[in-house]
C-alpha cells in the first residue's frame, strides 16, 4: 500500500506553531488556513495537536477544532490534553476521525488505551510516542516532549498496541524541527516490533529523507511539518518525488 | 419530491457531524434520527459507523431502530462499521446478531500485514452499482480491523497484502461500503452524490 503523507499541525491555540525539539515556537499561521491548504495539495490525512493543552492542564479547545476540522475531506487526527473517554467522544463529535493520546496514558492510567479502542475501535486510537534518546535506548517523554517518563519506547509500543491501539504517530525530540533528516534507527525498530501501523514524524528536511525513510524503515505514514508550513514543498512535489 | 437523507444517530459512537458535512457539499440535505417517528420523514438512510459491531447493535435494539431499519424500503447505505451491521452476524466482542439485511458474517481481518487496514486503497469492481457510478478507479479511505465476509451481493473487492476483502456491496436497495466515503475527498463526494440522486423507489 502506498505510504499516507499526513500534513502535522502542532497548534498553540489559535495559532499552528513550529517548535524545534519542541520548543522555541514561531507562529505559521491559522489552523483552518492550514488545513484547507493541505487537503487541496492532496494530503492523505491531516494531524492537530494542540502542544500546550497538557502542560497547562487546561481543557480541550473544541471550536479552534471544529473550525480546524470543517475544511478537511480527509481523515482528521486530534491530540492534545485527552484524559478520558469522554474527551474523546466529545472530539469524534467535532469531526476528529482518531484522536491521539500520550501524556495522560503515561502518567495518569494507561487503560485509557483499551477503554476507548473498546467503545470506539481500535482504528479510532492513535498513541502519540516521544522518544528521546539516552545512553541505553530510547525514552519515552511526556508534556510535548518536556518530561522524561522513564519507560522504554519499545516496551511501551509493544504496550500500547497490547491495549488496543490502532497506530503509533512516533516523533523524536530530538529531531524535531531541525529539518536534518527523520531517526531513521529508531523507525525501523519500531515498525519491526509492532503489527499495527505506524506514522513517523520528526526531522523531515528535504525529500531525499523522506524517501530514505520510507525505503529503510516502511512506515504506514509520514508526517511532516516544517517543509510543508515553509512552502519548501508541497504535498504534491513530495508525493511526486516518491512516486505515490 | 421529498430528497431527506436521515443519518442514524446511534450512542456516542458514529463519525455523523463528517458524514452530514460531506452530505451537504454534495448538495444533499440530511438530519438526524433520532427516534421511531424519524423513519417516516427519511427518503433514504445513512449508517454511520465508528466503533464495535457488538455496541452499535445493542444501541439500534435499545432505541428500537432495527424493525424500522430492516422494513425501510428505500435506498440504505451503511459506511464502514454501518456496513458491517448489515450482516446476520457478527465476530467482535463475541457474537451478536446483525440487521440480516445481507447475507454475511463479519470477522476480524486476518493477513500478514499490520491490522487495521489504514489508508488509501483501490476497488476491484466486480459487479457495479449506480453509487460507484463514475468513480470506479479511484482510491478511498479505509480504516478498519474487520471485513464483511459474504459469496453473493459483492460490487467491489479490495486487496491488502495479498488478502482480498469485500469493500463495496449492495442488495436492491441497500448498499455498503466498507471505506469512509466522507473521508475520500472529491471521489468521496461523488459517491454521496450517487447516493443522493438514486431514485426512492
Amino acid at each position: 500500500m502506498k505510504t499516507r503523507i499526513i500534513a502535522k499541525l502542532d497548534v498553540k491555540p489559535p495559532f499552528v506553531v513550529k517548535p524545534v525539539h519542541f520548543e522555541g515556537l514561531r507562529k505559521v499561521g491559522k489552523p483552518a488556513a492550514l488545513v484547507e491548504k493541505y487537503n487541496t495539495q492532496g494530503a492523505d490525512e491531516i494531524f492537530y495537536i494542540d502542544i500546550v493543552s497538557s502542560l497547562y492542564r487546561r481543557e480541550i479547545l473544541i471550536d479552534e477544532i471544529k473550525r480546524a476540522s470543517n475544511a478537511s475531506f480527509v481523515p482528521f487526527g486530534v491530540g492534545g490534553g485527552v484524559q478520558s473517554v469522554n474527551d474523546f467522544s466529545n472530539l469524534f463529535h467535532h469531526g476528529a476521525d482518531k484522536v491521539i493520546v500520550n501524556t495522560f496514558a503515561i502518567t495518569e492510567n494507561k487503560n485509557i488505551i483499551s477503554e476507548a479502542a473498546r467503545i470506539f475501535g481500535s482504528q479510532a486510537v492513535v498513541v502519540n510516542i516521544e522518544a528521546k534518546k539516552n545512553y541505553n535506548g530510547w525514552e519515552c517523554y511526556t508534556d510535548c516532549g518536556r518530561i522524561p517518563s522513564g519507560i522504554p519506547v519499545l516496551d511501551w509500543a509493544k504496550e500500547v498496541e497490547r491495549l488496543g491501539a490502532g497506530e503509533i504517530l512516533l516523533q523524536s525530540v530530538d529531531a524535531d524541527g531541525r529539518q536534518r533528516g527523520f531517526d531513521v534507527e529508531l523507525a525501523k525498530l519500531v515498525v519491526d516490533l509492532v503489527n499495527i501501523p505506524v506514522v513517523v514524524a520528526s526531522g523531515a528536511g528535504s525529500l531525499e529523507d523522506i524517501a530514505t525513510l520510507i525505503k529503510e524503515a516502511r512506515p504506514s505514514g509520514v508526517a511532516i511539518a516544517s517543509l510543508l508550513h515553509y512552502d519548501k514543498f508541497s504535498i504534491q512535489d513530495i508525493k511526486d518525488f516518491l512516486r505515490l | 419530491m421529498s430528497n431527506l437523507i436521515g443519518i442514524v444517530n446511534y450512542g456516542v459512537v458514529g463519525n455523523i457531524y463528517n458524514i452530514r458535512k460531506a452530505v451537504k457539499v454534495a448538495e444533499g440535505e440530511s438530519f438526524l434520527v433520532e427516534s421511531l417517528s424519524d423513519f417516516k420523514k427519511a427518503d433514504k438512510l445513512i449508517l454511520p459507523g465508528v466503533g464495535s459491531f457488538k455496541d452499535a447493535m445493542e444501541e439500534l435494539e435499545r432505541k428500537g431502530f432495527v424493525k424500522p431499519i430492516k422494513e425501510f424500503n428505500k435506498p440504505i447505505l451503511g459506511i464502514c462499521l454501518g456496513m458491517q451491521i448489515l450482516a446476520d452476524v457478527g465476530f467482535e466482542y463475541g457474537k451478536t446478531k446483525g440487521l440480516g439485511l445481507i447475507q454475511a458474517e463479519v470477522k476480524p481481518i486476518i493477513c500478514d500485514s499490520q491490522i487495521p487496514h489504514m489508508g488509501y486503497n483501490t476497488l476491484e469492481v466486480l459487479e457495479s452499482n449506480p453509487i460507484l457510478e463514475g468513480i470506479e478507479n479511484e482510491e478511498f479511505y479505509f480504516m478498519h480491523s474487520f471485513e464483511v465476509v459474504n459469496y453473493n451481493n459483492i460490487s467491489a473487492l479490495t486487496t491488502y497484502a495479498d488478502h482480498k476483502f469485500v469493500s463495496v456491496l449492495c442488495n436492491d436497495n441497500v448498499y455498503g461500503v466498507q471505506f469512509h466515503p466522507e473521508k475520500s475527498r472529491q471521489q468521496g463526494i461523488k459517491l454521496f452524490n450517487n447516493f443522493i440522486n438514486l431514485s426512492n423507489d
